[in-house]
């Protein structure tokens, strides 16, 4: 039935919108993170999505009717930010240290944006409950 | 599935799935909100119903019974195999008018919330509509038992 789809694609988009909310929250927490795990300092990450399709995608009542998935998190390839610091001891010969190429007010639009498309999913998922139990009443 | 006792209850069953199908391809909307390249669709109504108006014999027609007014022969007979679409599927078109950002998304966040409500509005009408038709029956089943017993 086709409600119960609109659940299980409003839910596909709050599992989305969760993880973008999880790269920024990354991002921020990681603004000054000269170095990382791997030692190099730290790119900004994004999530990318992609529709997917409930039949082979070709024609328009089949693309992204079985919701949304992220398709993968690319790296910020930005150019890092040199900060002069020569008492750092990550800093090199000239003093200057490499810093996370973070946006913070890229960031914080982000957060918005991920806030009010989850939001959205949230309210789609409502309606169809509230038009399924309305359905049982007839 | 058709008969007397039926009444217009198979329309309203046509109208809720058509109306819940509707509501899914609004949430897929919703849901590639930020999805790059993903092209917003809605069902085209207005060319199903030009489309129904033209081909009264086609599979969109309501189904005959006794309470259904009809002034064209054409409209009492049962649905059949024409060019009338088989499933409301085929009327499912990408959206025109609205904004295309950058990343190729052409979908209105709040046009499509506003068309979700709407469409919503539509279902719960139809759920009414053959609710009171359901209690008709009822009626004319029990006669005037009905507004004193419970099955009402």
């Amino acid at each position: 039935m086709s409600l119960f789809t609109v659940f299980a694609i409003s839910g596909s988009g709050m599992a989305a919108e969760s993880e973008r909310l999880s790269a920024v929250a990354s991002n921020l927490a990681n603004a000054n993170s000269a170095t990382s795990s791997a030692g190099q300092p730290y790119r900004a990450r994004e999530v990318v999505f992609r529709a997917v399709s409930a039949g082979d995608g070709a024609d328009p009542s089949s693309v992204g009717m079985a919701g949304v998935e992220v398709a993968g998190v690319v790296e910020s390839n930005e150019s890092l930010h040199s900060v002069y610091d020569p008492s750092n001891p990550l800093a090199g010969e000239d003093g200057y240290i490499q810093m996370p190429n973070v946006n913070p007010v890229d960031e914080m639009v982000n957060m918005i944006s991920a806030q009010q498309d989850y939001e959205a999913n949230l309210e789609a998922f409502n309606v169809a409950k509230t038009l399924a139990a309305r359905t049982l009443q007839i | 599935m058709v008969g007397p006792v039926d009444m217009g209850l198979d329309f309203y069953r046509q109208v809720l799935n058509l109306r819940a199908y509707r509501q899914q391809i609004l949430a897929a909307d919703i849901a590639n909100a930020s999805t790059p390249g993903f092209k917003a669709v809605d069902l085209d109504f207005k060319s199903a119903l030009a489309a129904a108006v033209a081909a009264p014999s086609g599979g969109a027609t309501p189904p005959p019974g006794p309470l259904w007014l009809v002034d064209s022969a054409a409209h009492m007979t049962p649905a059949s195999a024409s060019s009338a679409p088989a499933s409301a599927a085929a009327w499912v078109k990408y959206q025109a008018g609205t904004e295309v950002t950058l990343d190729g998304n052409s979908v209105d966040l709040n046009q499509e919330k506003v068309k979700a409500a709407e469409n919503a509005v539509d279902y719960e009408a139809a759920a009414t509509f053959a609710t009171q038709t359901l209690k008709l029956l009822t009626t004319a089943v029990n006669g005037s038992q009905s507004s004193s017993s419970s099955g009402g």
